[in-house]
C-alpha cells in the first residue's frame, strides 16, 4: 500500500455503521429519547468522517491502486465467491458523495418527518438504504454488486411505499420494483455473461479486477464483451432511469420527499452509472457498447428534459429533470467521458438533493405539491429561496456552479469523440446542449413559478392574523404531532389536494426549521466547491503534482485502458502503463499549441493540460487512450453553454416572469402538449403492451397451467404416495415387522416358560446330567478313535 | 503283574459311590458316597502308578493319592459344617429340601 493511504482499510466501517444503526433502530429505536434518529444521525457522521478521510488520502495521493481485500470466502467449491472491499478513487468518491447527501438527509428529516407515526421504522429504512448502496459501492466483485444493487431495489420499494395506506403510493413501489427487478435480470445475466468469459482465465470469476484485466488484455471475446455489457448495461438503464425504463422514477415520488432525494441524488438511480464506470474498461472494449450507451443517453437526456416543462408538480418535474441528467451521465460514459460521467455524478448529488429538500420545504410550508399552488413564496421563505435557486443554477450549469462544470466536460467529451471521426459524439454535443436549453428553462419556470408573482394557493392573511395566533397554531402542531404528520402525509402525497379544497384554512406557509434549513445552506455551499474539484482551480493543490477530480478517480485500469476500435491501439498498448508519462507530455504539447482554437480544433480546444486523446491528436496521430482529463475552460463550449442558458432564462422570463398565467402556454401547443402530458404514451405503451398482457393472458394461462396441471400433477403424486404409504403401513410395518419383533418376544417368552423347569435345584439330578454327558462324550470319543 | 483285580475292585468302589450321590437323600451319606469315589480313584491311581513306572524311585501316583486324601479330607470338613449349619437352619439334612436355587 501506498504511505498515506491507512484509512483505506477501514472503508468497511462507513459501510458497517448504517447497518449497525439500522439494525439498533429497529430493535431499540422506539425506547430511545428521539425515537431513533439520533442513532443513525450518529452512525453516519462517522461514516462521513471516515469518508472524508477516505476522500482525501485517495485525493491526496493521485490516482492509486485499488486497496483490494477479502473478509470472507463463501465455502463452495470452485468458483471464489467472496465478500470484501475495494477502495479506488472511484469509491472514495462514491463513498463521499452517499454518506454525505445520507446525514443531510437524515438531519432534514428529523424535521420532515416529525410526528408520523413511522418515524423509526423510517430511520430504520434510510440507514439500511444508505448501507446497501455502500455495499454496491465497495463490492470488489460483482456478486457482492449484485447484493447491494438489489438491497438497494427492496429498500427503495419499502420506502416508496411509506405512505402505504394509499393505494396509489403502494402501486408506485410495486412499479418501482417491478421495473428495475426486470432490469436486474439482464444485470444478473450480463454478470453471469461475464464471468463465463472470465472462467477460462481464473477461478475468481466475479472479481472486478480479473475482469478489467482480462477485458484490457483482449482475452474476453468480443462476443462475451458485448454480450456481457450490454446485459450488465440493461441493468443499468432500469436502475438508472434511463428511457423507456425511466416509468418507475417520476413514480417513485409517491415516497417522502428526504427519500426522494435520497434516492436521486445518492443512493439508489446512481448506481446504474456507477456500475457502468466501475467496468468501464470493460464497456470501452467494443464500440458497440459505447454507441447503444451514447444513443440510450443521449434519448434519455433530450427527450425526458421535454417532461419536465409541462409538470405542475415540483417533484416530477425534479425528477424528469433527474432522468435527464441520468442520460447526460450515460451519454457522457457513451463518448468515451469516464472522468465527465462520473464527475456529473457526483456533483448532480449534491444539487439535485438540495433541490429535493429544497422542494420538501416547499411542500412542507404549503402541503401541496403543485407549483400552482405555491408563487411568491420568496417572501415567506427566504432561505429556501436562496438555496432552491442555487441548486437550479447549479442544474443549469450557471458559471462556476458545480454542474458547469461537470455538464461542460460531458460537452468537450463528446466533441473530442466526435473529432475521433465517431458520429456520436456529434449527437450528444448537439442534443447535450439542446438538453441544457431545456433544462434551464424548466428549472426557470419552476422558479417563476414558485417564487415569483403572488401566492396562489393559500391567501396570505398575516394582516390578519397576529404573530401570536401563528405561533399559537404552530405550537399546537408540535404538541399535537399525530395531527400534523396525518395533515403532511395526505397533502403532501395526495396531489390532487387542492388547497382550496383540502387545506384553505391552514396558516400562511412558513419557513423551515433549522435541521432543514441546515441541509439546505449546506448543500448549496457545497454546490460550488464540488465543482471546482474537478476545475482547472485545483490543479496545484497537493505541491508540484495535479490534483483533481480527474487524477481522484482515475484508477490505473482507467488510465491505461484504450479503445481496441481506434487505430493506432498497437502502439499504445506497448506504451500502456506510462499513463502519467503520457498525460505530462500531452499537457507540454497542448500548451504549445496555445489557446482553444474553434470549432474546427476541436481536439486543440480540449486542452492546454490534460487529455491524451487531444494531446495525441495535436500530433497528427489518433490515440485511443480512455479520455479522463479534467475540464478545461473552452470558450467555445462556454460561450454556446452560456447562450444556451441566457436563452431559456429569457424564454421563460417572458412567459413567466410576470407572475402566473391562467393559460399556460406550455399547456396549449397541442398535439406536442398531449404527447408531453402523456409522458410519450412510455407508460400506456407500458401498460397496454406488457401490464395488460401479463395480467389478462399470461397470469391467467400461469395460474390455469399452475391450478390444473401442475396441482393435478402434484395431487395424484400425492395420492399415489398416501395409498403407497397406506399399504406398506399395513402390511409390510404392521404385519411384517412389527409381527416379526413380537414373534421373536413371544417366542423367546414361550421357550423360556418351557426350558426354566430345568433349573430344578435338585443337586442330584445336575449330578445325573453330568453323568449322562460324561457316558455321552466317553461313547462319542470311543467311537471316534 | 495283572491290573484286572485293582481296577475291578476301584470300578466296584466308584460304581458303589456314584449310585449313594445319586440316590441318597441324607446329605451326609452323599458325603460318604463322595469318599468312596474319591477312594476308587486312589486305588487306580496307586495301580498305574506300578504299571507306568515298575521298579522305578519314582512314586507320582502314590504321592498323587495322598494328595487326594488331603483333598478329600479337607472337603468332608467344609461338607459336614455346611451340613451341619442346613440341619441348624432348617432341622432336616435332607438334600432334596435345599431347593433354593431352583426356578
Amino acid at each position: 500500500m501506498e504511505a498515506g493511504l491507512q484509512a483505506l482499510d477501514y472503508a468497511w466501517l462507513v459501510v458497517l455503521l448504517p447497518f449497525v444503526a439500522a439494525v439498533v433502530i429497529a430493535a431499540f429505536g422506539r425506547l430511545m429519547p428521539l425515537k431513533g434518529s439520533e442513532v443513525g444521525i450518529a452512525a453516519m457522521a462517522i461514516a462521513w468522517v471516515t469518508s472524508l478521510v477516505i476522500g482525501f488520502q485517495t485525493f491526496a495521493n493521485g490516482p492509486v491502486d485499488a486497496l483490494e481485500q477479502t473478509f470472507w470466502t463463501a465455502p463452495v467449491g470452485g468458483l471464489t465467491i467472496e465478500f470484501g472491499q475495494y477502495v479506488d478513487g472511484l469509491t472514495a468518491m462514491m463513498l463521499v458523495l452517499v454518506t454525505t447527501v445520507s446525514l443531510l438527509v437524515q438531519l432534514y428529516s428529523r424535521e420532515y418527518m416529525h410526528g408520523e407515526d413511522r418515524f423509526t421504522y423510517f430511520f430504520a429504512m434510510l440507514s439500511l438504504f444508505t448501507f446497501s448502496m455502500l455495499v454496491l459501492v465497495i463490492a470488489p466483485n460483482t456478486l457482492q454488486a449484485i447484493v447491494g444493487w438489489e438491497l438497494v431495489g427492496v429498500c427503495s420499494y419499502l420506502l416508496i411505499g411509506y405512505y402505504w395506506r394509499e393505494k396509489s403510493n403502494v402501486d408506485a413501489a410495486n412499479k418501482a420494483f417491478l421495473v428495475t427487478k426486470f432490469a436486474d435480470i439482464g444485470l444478473l445475466v450480463g454478470v453471469i455473461v461475464l464471468s463465463v468469459g472470465v472462467s477460462a482465465h481464473t477461478d475468481n470469476v466475479f472479481s472486478i479486477s480479473e475482469t478489467i484485466e482480462l477485458a484490457m488484455a483482449g482475452e474476453l471475446s468480443s462476443l462475451t464483451v458485448i454480450m456481457g455489457c450490454l446485459f450488465i448495461f440493461l441493468g443499468a438503464v432500469g436502475k438508472s432511469g434511463q428511457m423507456p425504463l425511466h416509468v418507475w422514477l417520476p413514480d417513485a415520488m409517491a415516497g417522502p420527499t428526504p427519500v426522494s432525494a435520497l434516492i436521486h441524488a445518492a443512493t439508489m438511480v446512481t448506481a446504474g452509472v456507477f456500475f457502468v464506470a466501475r467496468l468501464y474498461p470493460v464497456f470501452i472494449q467494443e464500440l458497440v457498447v459505447m454507441n447503444v450507451i451514447a444513443i440510450v443517453g443521449v434519448i434519455t437526456l433530450f427527450f425526458a428534459g421535454f417532461l419536465a416543462i409541462v409538470q405542475d408538480d415540483i417533484k416530477k418535474v425534479l425528477a424528469y429533470s433527474t432522468v435527464s441528467q441520468l442520460g447526460y451521465m450515460m451519454a457522457a460514459l457513451g463518448v468515451g467521458g469516464y472522468t465527465a460521467g462520473i464527475f456529473h455524478l457526483f456533483t448532480h448529488g449534491f444539487f439535485k438533493a438540495l433541490l429535493f429538500l429544497g422542494s420538501g420545504s416547499l411542500i412542507h410550508a404549503i402541503h401541496s405539491n403543485n407549483m400552482s399552488d405555491m408563487g411568491g413564496m420568496r417572501r415567506y421563505m427566504p432561505w429556501t429561496f436562496v438555496t432552491f435557486l442555487i441548486g437550479s443554477l447549479a442544474l443549469a450549469g450557471f458559471p462556476l456552479t458545480a454542474g458547469f462544470f461537470s455538464k461542460d466536460e460531458i460537452l468537450v467529451s463528446a466533441q473530442i469523440w466526435a473529432d475521433n471521426g465517431l458520429a456520436m459524439g456529434t449527437w450528444v454535443f448537439w442534443l447535450g446542449l439542446a438538453g441544457a436549453l431545456v433544462t434551464t428553462f424548466y428549472m426557470a419556470r419552476s422558479i417563476f413559478l414558485i417564487f415569483f408573482g403572488e401566492h396562489r394557493g393559500v391567501p396570505a392573511r398575516p394582516s390578519a392574523r397576529t404573530v401570536a395566533d401563528i405561533e399559537a397554531e404552530e405550537a399546537s402542531g408540535v404538541l399535537d404531532p399525530q395531527a400534523e404528520g396525518e395533515d403532511l402525509a395526505q397533502a403532501a402525497h395526495d396531489p390532487d389536494t387542492s388547497p382550496t379544497t383540502g387545506l384553505g384554512g391552514h396558516h400562511a406557509p412558513h419557513e423551515s426549521g433549522w435541521q432543514i434549513l441546515t441541509a439546505l445552506v449546506v448543500l448549496a455551499v457545497l454546490s460550488f466547491p464540488v465543482g471546482l474539484a474537478g476545475g482547472f482551480l485545483w490543479d496545484e493543490v497537493g505541491g508540484s503534482t495535479e490534483r483533481n477530480f480527474e487524477t481522484w478517480t482515475a484508477t490505473h485500469a482507467i488510465e491505461e485502458a484504450t479503445y481496441p476500435f481506434l487505430p493506432g491501439a498497437d502502439e499504445h498498448s506497448e506504451e500502456g502503463g506510462e499513463g502519467e508519462h503520457a498525460e505530462e507530455e500531452g499537457a507540454d504539447e497542448g500548451e504549445a499549441a496555445g489557446l482553444p482554437g474553434g470549432p474546427d480544433d476541436v481536439a486543440l480546444a480540449a486542452g492546454p493540460a490534460t487529455t491524451v486523446l487531444a494531446a495525441e491528436s495535436a500530433e497528427g496521430e489518433i490515440s485511443n487512450h480512455v479520455l479522463h482529463g479534467a475540464p478545461e475552460f473552452h470558450l467555445d463550449v462556454f460561450v454556446l453553454a452560456l447562450i444556451a442558458f441566457l436563452a431559456a432564462v429569457a424564454g421563460a422570463w417572458a412567459i413567466y416572469g410576470r407572475g402566473h398565467r391562467e393559460r399556460d402556454p406550455v399547456l396549449h401547443m397541442g398535439g406536442l402538449t398531449t404527447v408531453l402530458v402523456n409522458k410519450y404514451y412510455l407508460d400506456d405503451i407500458g401498460y397496454r403492451g406488457v401490464v395488460v398482457p401479463i395480467r389478462d393472458h399470461l397470469a391467467p394461462a400461469t395460474s390455469w397451467s399452475s391450478n390444473v396441471v401442475l396441482d393435478g400433477i402434484v395431487k395424484g403424486v400425492g395420492g399415489g404416495v398416501k395409498r403407497l404409504a397406506n399399504v406398506t403401513y399395513h402390511t409390510v410395518d404392521q404385519k411384517i415387522i412389527d409381527g416379526g419383533v413380537n414373534g421373536a418376544a413371544f417366542s423367546a417368552a414361550w421357550w423360556s416358560n418351557k426350558l426354566k423347569h430345568l433349573q430344578s435345584g435338585d443337586v442330584q439330578r445336575y449330578a445325573g446330567a453330568m453323568l449322562a454327558g460324561v457316558i455321552v462324550l466317553v461313547v462319542v470319543f470311543a467311537a471316534a478313535r | 503283574m495283572t491290573l484286572i483285580g485293582p481296577l475291578v475292585l476301584a470300578a466296584f468302589l466308584f460304581c458303589v459311590g456314584l449310585y449313594g450321590v445319586m440316590a441318597r437323600r441324607n446329605a451326609v451319606l452323599v458325603l460318604i458316597s463322595v469318599e468312596l469315589m474319591l477312594n476308587a480313584v486312589n486305588i487306580n491311581l496307586v495301580a498305574f502308578q506300578n504299571l507306568v513306572w515298575t521298579g522305578d524311585a519314582d512314586a507320582t501316583g502314590q504321592v498323587f493319592a495322598l494328595f487326594v486324601i488331603v483333598v478329600a479330607a479337607a472337603e468332608v470338613g467344609v461338607g459336614l459344617a455346611i451340613v451341619f449349619n442346613m440341619f441348624r437352619n432348617r432341622a432336616s439334612i435332607n438334600i432334596d429340601d435345599a431347593d433354593l436355587m431352583r426356578w
